[in-house]
């Protein structure tokens, strides 16, 4: 009895973190807190991201590298964000960008006003 | 116990069963229904220029020229020429005003009235000052504009290769901030797209 209780939270547990549990496991738990990632990252990890303030603007930088041998087709955004946490602007467009199988990118953004100061990362992943 | 089981189970495999289903993308595909979608989505219906390059171009200059502190002290700017010489009829004026907006939205520069926006100027100030139907007090004075310390000049440029199955598009536009009285370039910035379809 206690055994199949310990079983079923057990595989409950995995299951339900199996469905949050979207970040690649190369993404440090930092640069995974200012992205919002839309369902799986198919072996698309963030290594690296570089926030600097230049001229009262953010600037933002994240490496993104594609750990499998398939190329990926990654989706995404940066979210301007002001102090109180509300958006600023109507958001970026959307960009497609490849990533071939063991490759690295760069992908970069420049805050639209100085009003700015966090911003999220928003990507999805096509196999 | 082997309902509690059995539910549980059943609760996880539907659990497993929605992370494992396929999201969508935020791109814009051709399709016989109607919809309002986002207008900031990947928009792959051609290889012709669209949406999503005007605003990826947009985005590019705009985060550049913030970069570079060139705005330093609100200066006046205004937008000359924008050359398309692509083999497609794109309105480039479209590129400038995304550009302008952000610009003006940042708060960091000034935008004066461009050639194409300076007849209409030009008539308000003759309507007030020498229609006779506003008091004096109240006319905008002719000969009080600002004049643009800078000139936005750009140009949109392709190169097009196809072959039996492919049909490649490689965009460039280049913008130029000019000092006016100098003629000097003070920012220089380029976006190349390439867009690749199968026919």
């Amino acid at each position: 009895m206690i055994f199949a209780k310990k079983l079923i939270v057990a595989l409950a547990s995995t299951l339900a973190l199996a469905a949050h549990a979207q970040h690649d496991a190369g993404t440090p738990v930092a640069v995974a807190a200012k992205v919002a990632l839309r369902g799986d990252a198919n072996g698309v990890r963030i290594s690296e991201m570089r926030v600097v303030r230049r001229n009262d603007i953010l600037i933002v930088q994240a490496d993104l590298a594609n750990s499998g041998n398939s190329d990926r087709t990654v989706f995404y955004r940066f979210r301007w964000l002001d102090n109180i946490g509300s958006q600023v602007g109507d958001g970026e467009s959307w960009k497609q960008m490849g990533l071939l199988g063991q490759a690295q990118q760069t992908v970069k953004s420049v805050a639209p006003s100085s009003v700015v100061t966090d911003f999220r990362l928003e990507m999805n992943v096509e196999r | 116990m082997s309902r509690l089981i059995t539910s549980t189970l059943l609760l996880c495999a539907t659990v497993a069963l929605s992370a494992c289903q396929s999201l969508s993308s935020p791109v814009v595909r051709l399709d016989r229904q109607v919809n309002y979608g986002d207008a900031k989505s990947v928009e792959l219906v051609t290889n012709e220029f669209g949406s999503t390059d005007l605003q990826m171009i947009a985005e590019k200059m705009v985060g550049s020229l913030l970069e570079t502190g060139i705005f330093q002290g609100r200066p006046t700017v205004t937008i000359s020429t924008v050359k398309n010489k692509t083999s497609e009829y794109i309105d480039t004026t479209n590129v400038m005003n995304s550009i302008q907006t952000t610009l003006v939205k940042s708060g960091k520069v000034r935008f004066v009235r461009s050639i194409a926006e300076m007849q209409q100027g030009v008539d308000e100030l003759q309507r007030q000052n020498q229609s006779g139907m506003y008091k004096q007090t109240s006319t905008a004075k002719i000969g009080k504009m600002t004049a643009a310390k800078y000139t936005l000049e750009g140009e949109l440029t392709s190169i097009v290769k196809q072959n039996a199955s492919t049909k490649d598009v490689f965009y460039k536009f280049t913008l130029k901030m000019i000092d006016v009285e100098e003629g000097s370039i003070e920012w220089q910035d380029e976006k190349e797209i390439r867009k690749t379809s199968k026919r």
